[in-house]
């Protein structure tokens, strides 16, 4: 059969769609709704073509082929029909990004999400670098938002395990929906309501257990924004390597795609996207390979103590304390998760360098639990691959050699121990519950020195052998030895394994040690299971009671301004009485939290209350925004800083981004008091991501607010509004920018040739703000500076913006780390609409 | 030694049965005792403090060494005076916990300052038995007595008597601060100690690491100041929540004690120190005691854990960085631009630096450090040293070796070169007098600054320094506050 596709003769076949020929033969038409996974659905109509002789603009997704069509799929006509279509969508979508000026420039700047909560704009998308979105409205030059955009206040749900779900960035394109009714028995998430209330969601309020999710998250593999996300994936970037390789959790032996960055795996996923995995495989691997309480280095004990030491030393020490032990009094112990090649090696040097019959290899029951307990009375020294000998028997051996992954009471009492690789950190082969070999392919770095276990063992075993040992140089070595060829990665699996149509089939231990004890989410869905409640959101106290308590530092009032900022009233007398304008505090919120800056928004010297504007953007400020009306922070102290000069300038321009916005009303107000005339900007992303509009204005001359998607006020950032200011004859005296790093930088440079005075208010990462730690230093004009008592404003145009921003990056990858536990979160909302009758949305 | 205050405990409760063990004669030939520790292939690898201190057998035995001199150099050589024949005799018969009570007559804090006083250059180098052999260990049979006492559950207060009705405030709860609160709570004022940190201690808590001061000492030390009656007011900022004039003529104290220390970390002016993975010694120890980065994620500041790390500097704090970043899993080098014999940390130190595996670059100066396209360390370029003529100081003036230069890998800078005065206060007090290098100008009888209700002491004064140094001052400018809010003439 052949059709013609924008003027190209192709080959199609018989039952195909238009959209799947055309991909085939390298034709690409956008589509959204659409997804190799799934059958076609027709929902979102980007793909639409023009077929001659055929009426309208048919989607190609659904419309079979027939001999001899003629196709366009790429005319002005349809283009545009496609920008509208997009522009439709994206009106239910943090948008104003794709249509930002400034678009690359801030890629450039900030090329790394920041950890928000509710996601409000690109640069704070976890999705963000593999966003299908961003891709087609650069495609499709989508330039305007149509009309002004909604946003449906949905409340980020972060309290199941393993997924997070933000349903503002949802377009409905319902390919989470489709694949879980074609994965699942029961399909777990629907369309919930109808019109422009419609969403995902389970029915009746139930929770992703109550409604039979297994958690094989196919749903956020296949959605196409960042509306459904991996909870430990999620902040690490996109990654840079992927590896085919085989789950060894439990003998089903799923084929898995290993996704991993730097080294380092982050997510899993099925190989074959017809069939899902359990969410052992899917969500358990990575946390469990990456728990810092992986063993690193090898141990020896020396004056009883188990101590680090190099590799060459342990493997002396080895050999020397086993040499005495040949014979019937060794015995070496390893259950079937290690490789064939593994096996095989250690079994060679235990019957051939040890010269003993013990090599046992355990098989694991259903919940892949191993245990032995039978070793021969003779036995006296052993080596063990896991936790699998009770420690009651630990008295009968005089030498304890333990390779393993975690320390163990039985680690502990060894006298030598390695860390060993597992799992995605390993090559070689496997066999599964059919008997079929399976390959495993090294997808990951293992932690520090450790190693697969037969290159421990082999270098222990050319001690030992007086020169009789034959050295594998690699894995694929010891498998050619085997005579294992036919391993495979994938073995056309039609069905779902038993574990990920039921959950309860799961394996809950690995090599003796307890999943669930490194990968958070497993606790949760085990006291699912057992109808356990969750930890997680319970007010502590009635809101009456909470109201009323007056003590220093407890939270009178906290409510979220626009999404992913909150504002907090707090009683802190001696603070109020003492606060001048551009002033900050730093807040601990518990005894084991960081110390963390926010500037005073405003403040009340007769109520002793303070005002903070917090954004949520990583572990602080989340544990900040936790905290309940009526709780108390455990320490504030401030006021801090250098307080802005208060003086009569002429006419200032005071330009407010996020929690800047919050940050100006107060200078604001007093410099009005001395006589200037004061001009703010409110600089927002979208219309809902404004506040403070009645409160800016009361206390300035002019007020003029800005949008990036010109849904409010005039389009652009601050810096727009202020060139249109001075181009109009504006004589602006002094300008201050407060807010992120990119607002103040563009700011800075933007002004440069207009010969302006601009100041930036800096918020750097600080200790103790007094200027004893120099952790805020910044330069600024060449000089260094220390932001907590030189600042915290500094002339914009002096300082070096990269390195303000590298600074603040300091410690972004432990606190990815920190953030990243799969474990269910509550940001504790004082009212939380989701799951609630009152249909707010 | 003041002999009201010795009167001031409570009889009785100071009574302790000696255990039993053989008493060695007195001035017997026993070599001096040393203190059993941590070996020092396990130590690196923890937190936990070097030393596990005499046992009661050891201490005996090392008290039996003192000689009783009729004029103790001893006495002469400590910057508090404390009576220390005294307490030896009273530790060779075994009444431990008096002994202790008898140091805290002079000394509030006599764990600390048995573990962090330089006794080689004060107490022990005026010993007598220093001149032929090795002096009486005078530190370690301190310590020990303070430690006893607190394992003990005994540690009696004082009596106190009755209140003068005068309010003093003490700004900073390092150790001048809580020596100044402990000698003026004992004699019947109010105190009130402000801290802008959120647990009192100072430097003691944020910059000794714990595996030298254990946190729980400290902890002890201010929880004893309190049960005497010293109010703690935490997170308070002196110069931005009141200025010292305001607590005075507002706030109602009748003197005020600044005790803010040497916080202002010195940098050396060369490119790179603002990039990512440079810090100051004040930072990087405050990570790790003050906040326990160690524990990350347990708590919440993260720790920086590194492989390659260069210290710069030669002093007890850099020595104290170099043996955390140990600790914390690097490899570790020292870089100082004098030799050896000029470091100025004390010798005990260094040793148990190289001890725990920390290397040393000697007579080797930095000259820029290196970053990679996103502000992070990748490298330090050095230059050789060779020592010239003397300096003011007196020691050999290091000078470049002309076209030595070199790079070391470092992924972390620590720079320990030393801390100035805290400006905050002098800047909002235009009228206090200060020196070119920011300190307050005292009179050194009195420790009185050019206001007269305002007295100071400590690294605030004398620059960076050491903690009985401190407390020497202090207990000085408590004696001056004493008569000056009673009305006595100071001198």
């Amino acid at each position: 059969m052949h059709i013609k596709i924008d003027g190209i003769d192709v080959e199609a076949k018989q039952g195909e769609t238009i959209l799947e020929c055309a991909l085939r033969n390298g034709i690409s038409i956008p589509h959204l709704c659409t997804h190799p996974a799934l059958p076609p659905f027709g929902a979102c109509r980007l793909c639409i073509v023009e077929v001659e002789g055929m009426r309208g603009y048919p989607t190609s997704c659904t419309t079979p082929v027939e001999d001899g069509m003629v196709i366009r799929t790429n005319t002005e006509s349809l283009r545009m029909l496609r920008r509208n279509i997009l522009g439709l969508m994206m009106l239910e979508h943090p948008s104003a990004c794709l249509v930002c000026e400034r678009r690359e420039l801030c890629d450039r700047y900030r090329s790394r999400a920041e950890k928000v909560g509710s996601t409000t704009g690109c640069h704070t998308c976890n999705n963000k670098e593999v966003c299908e979105v961003r891709v087609l409205s650069a495609d499709l030059g989508l330039a305007e938002i149509i009309s002004s955009p909604k946003y449906h206040y949905r409340p980020v749900e972060r309290s199941e395990p393993f997924i997070d779900r933000d349903l503002n960035l949802c377009i409905l394109c319902g390919r989470c929906v489709r694949i879980c009714k074609l994965h699942q028995d029961k399909p777990v998430i629907d369309f919930l309501h109808r019109g422009s209330k419609t969403h995902i969601g389970q029915a009746f309020g139930k929770n992703l257990h109550e409604a039979g999710c297994t958690f094989c998250g196919s749903c956020i593999d296949v959605c196409p924004t960042g509306a459904l996300s991996d909870k430990y994936a999620k902040w690490h970037g996109a990654p840079d390597k992927e590896t085919a390789t085989t789950c060894i959790y439990c003998d089903e032996a799923c084929a898995l795609l290993i996704y991993a960055v730097k080294g380092k795996s982050i997510s899993a996923k099925s190989l074959d996207e017809n069939v899902p995995i359990c969410a052992l495989g899917r969500f358990a691997i990575p946390e469990f390979l990456n728990s810092p309480e992986r063993l690193r280095s090898p141990l020896i004990r020396i004056n009883k103590v188990l101590r680090p030491v190099t590799r060459e030393e342990s493997i002396a020490r080895c050999a020397d304390l086993l040499k005495d032990y040949k014979g019937k009094s060794f015995a070496l112990i390893c259950d079937i998760t290690s490789t064939v090649e593994d096996r095989h090696v250690l079994r060679k040097f235990t019957n051939d360098v040890m010269k003993s019959p013990y090599f046992f290899e355990l098989t694991p029951d259903r919940e892949g639990y191993a245990k032995f307990e039978n070793i021969p009375e003779e036995v006296t020294a052993v080596i063990t691959t896991g936790n699998f000998i009770p420690q009651t028997l630990r008295n009968r051996f005089k030498v304890v050699v333990a390779l393993d992954i975690f320390h163990t009471e039985w680690t502990k009492s060894a006298d030598v121990v390695y860390p060993i690789a597992v799992f995605a950190e390993v090559g070689g082969t496997i066999v599964d519950k059919n008997n079929q070999f399976r390959r495993l392919v090294k997808a990951c770095n293992a932690p520090g020195e450790s190693r697969q276990e037969w290159e421990i063992i082999q270098d222990v075993a050319k001690l030992l052998s007086n020169g009789n040992w034959k050295e594998y140089s690699s894995v694929s070595e010891v498998t050619k030895e085997l005579g294992i060829q036919d391993s495979s990665l994938t073995i056309g699996r039609k069905e779902a394994p038993d574990p990920a149509r039921n959950l309860k089939l799961r394996r809950t231990w690995f090599r003796g040690h307890k999943i669930e004890e490194y990968v958070l989410g497993l606790t949760a869905v085990r006291k699912y299971e057992e109808q356990e409640t969750l930890d997680v959101s319970e007010p502590s106290a009635s809101i009456e009671e909470r109201r009323i308590s007056k003590e220093k530092f407890s939270v009178l009032s906290k409510r979220e301004l626009v999404p992913n900022v909150y504002e907090f009233i707090i009683y802190a007398p001696a603070i109020a009485e003492k606060a001048k304008p551009g002033q900050f505090v730093i807040v601990m919120v518990d005894e084991s939290s960081e110390r963390i800056p926010y500037t005073l928004c405003e403040w009340d010297e007769k109520e002793g209350t303070i005002t903070l504007v917090v954004q949520e953007k990583g572990l602080s400020s989340r544990k900040m925004i936790g905290v309940r009306v009526g709780e108390k922070l455990a320490h504030i102290v401030g006021p801090l800083g250098t307080p802005f000069e208060m003086k009569n300038y002429g006419t200032v321009v005071l330009i407010g981004g996020c929690y800047g916005i919050g940050a100006i009303r107060r200078l604001a107000r007093e410099l009005r008091n001395l006589g200037n005339r004061v001009i703010c900007i409110s600089e927002a992303r979208s219309h809902y991501l404004t506040y403070y509009e009645n409160e800016l204005r009361q206390v300035s001359d002019l007020l003029i607010q800005t949008t990036i998607d010109a849904s409010l006020g005039e389009k652009g950032h601050g810096i727009d509004a202020l060139k249109r200011l001075i181009k109009q004859g504006e004589k602006v005296d002094l300008v201050v920018a407060i807010g992120c790093p990119f607002m103040m930088m563009i700011t800075a440079e933007e002004t440069r040739e207009l010969n302006l005075k601009v100041v930036c208010a800096l918020n750097p990462i600080m200790l103790d703000g007094t200027g004893m730690c120099g952790a805020c230093r910044i330069t600024v004009g060449g000089e260094m500076k220390f932001a907590c008592v030189d600042g915290p404003f500094f002339d914009a145009h002096l300082v070096d913006w990269d390195e303000v921003r590298d600074r603040r990056e300091a410690y972004s990858d432990a606190e990815i780390q920190a953030v990243s536990a799969s474990k269910p979160v509550s940001i504790g909302l004082e009212h939380n609409h989701y799951n609630c009758s009152c249909m707010m949305y | 030694m003041n002999a009201s205050m010795s009167d001031n405990f409570e009889k009785g409760q100071t009574q302790s049965n000696p255990p039993e063990v053989s008493k060695p004669k007195k001035g017997a030939k026993v070599p001096r005792q040393p203190m059993p520790e941590q070996a020092p292939e396990d130590r690196r690898y923890n937190f936990d403090e070097v030393p596990f201190g005499y046992t009661p057998e050891l201490a005996i035995l090392e008290a039996s060494r003192c000689i009783e001199c009729k004029k103790p150099g001893c006495v002469e050589g400590c910057p508090v005076h404390i009576d220390i024949p005294g307490f030896i005799r009273l530790i060779r018969e075994g009444r431990f916990i008096e002994a202790a009570q008898h140091i805290k007559l002079q000394n509030s804090l006599p764990a600390v300052c048995g573990r962090v006083c330089p006794q080689e250059e004060q107490c022990e180098s005026k010993c007598i038995l220093g001149v032929k052999g090795e002096p009486v260990a005078i530190g370690r049979l301190e310590r020990f007595a303070a430690d006893f006492e607190r394992a003990s559950g005994e540690v009696a207060l004082p009596n106190i008597p009755p209140k003068t009705g005068k309010r003093i405030a003490v700004v900073g709860s390092g150790p001048a601060g809580l020596t100044v609160a402990g000698d003026l709570i004992r004699l019947g004022h109010d105190v009130t100690i402000f801290e802008a940190l959120h647990e009192p201690g100072g430097v003691l808590m944020y910059g000794i690491p714990e595996f030298r001061l254990p946190k729980e000492i400290v902890r002890a030390e201010v929880e004893y100041l309190k049960r005497l009656g010293v109010e703690f007011v935490m997170n308070y900022v002196v110069g931005r929540n009141s200025t010292v004039r305001e607590l005075v003529e507002e706030e109602g104290y009748h003197a005020v004690f600044i005790g803010t220390g040497a916080g202002l970390p010195s940098f050396m002016g060369i490119p790179g120190e603002n990039l990512v993975g440079v810090y100051s010694a004040n930072e990087y120890l405050t990570r790790s005691n003050l906040m326990k980065a160690f524990l990350f994620p347990k708590y919440d500041t993260p720790p920086i854990r590194r492989d390659k790390v260069a210290v710069i500097g030669g002093g007890n704090v850099a020595m104290d960085a170099a043996r955390t970043a140990l600790r914390l899993g690097g490899d570790v080098t020292i870089v100082y631009r004098r030799a050896r014999e000029q470091m100025p940390a004390r010798a005990e130190e260094i040793h148990h630096a190289e001890e725990e595996g920390v290397k040393f670059m000697l007579l080797t100066n930095p000259v820029r450090i290196i970053g990679d396209e996103r502000h992070r360390v990748v490298g330090m370029e050095c230059i050789r040293m060779e020592l010239g003529e003397p300096d003011s100081s007196g020691r050999r003036r290091p000078v470049p070796v002309p076209n030595s230069e070199f790079i070391i890998e470092v992924d972390t800078v620590i720079i320990a070169i030393g801390n100035q005065p805290n400006p905050l206060i002098p800047q909002t007090m235009p009228e206090l007098q200060t020196t070119k290098h920011g300190t307050i100008v005292v009179d050194p009888d009195t420790m009185q600054t050019s206001v007269p209700y305002v007295f100071a002491g400590g690294d605030i004064v004398s620059g960076a320094a050491t903690v009985i140094s401190a407390m020497g001052q202090a207990k000085i400018a408590a004696q001056s506050i004493h008569r000056y809010v009673m009305g006595l003439p100071l001198k």
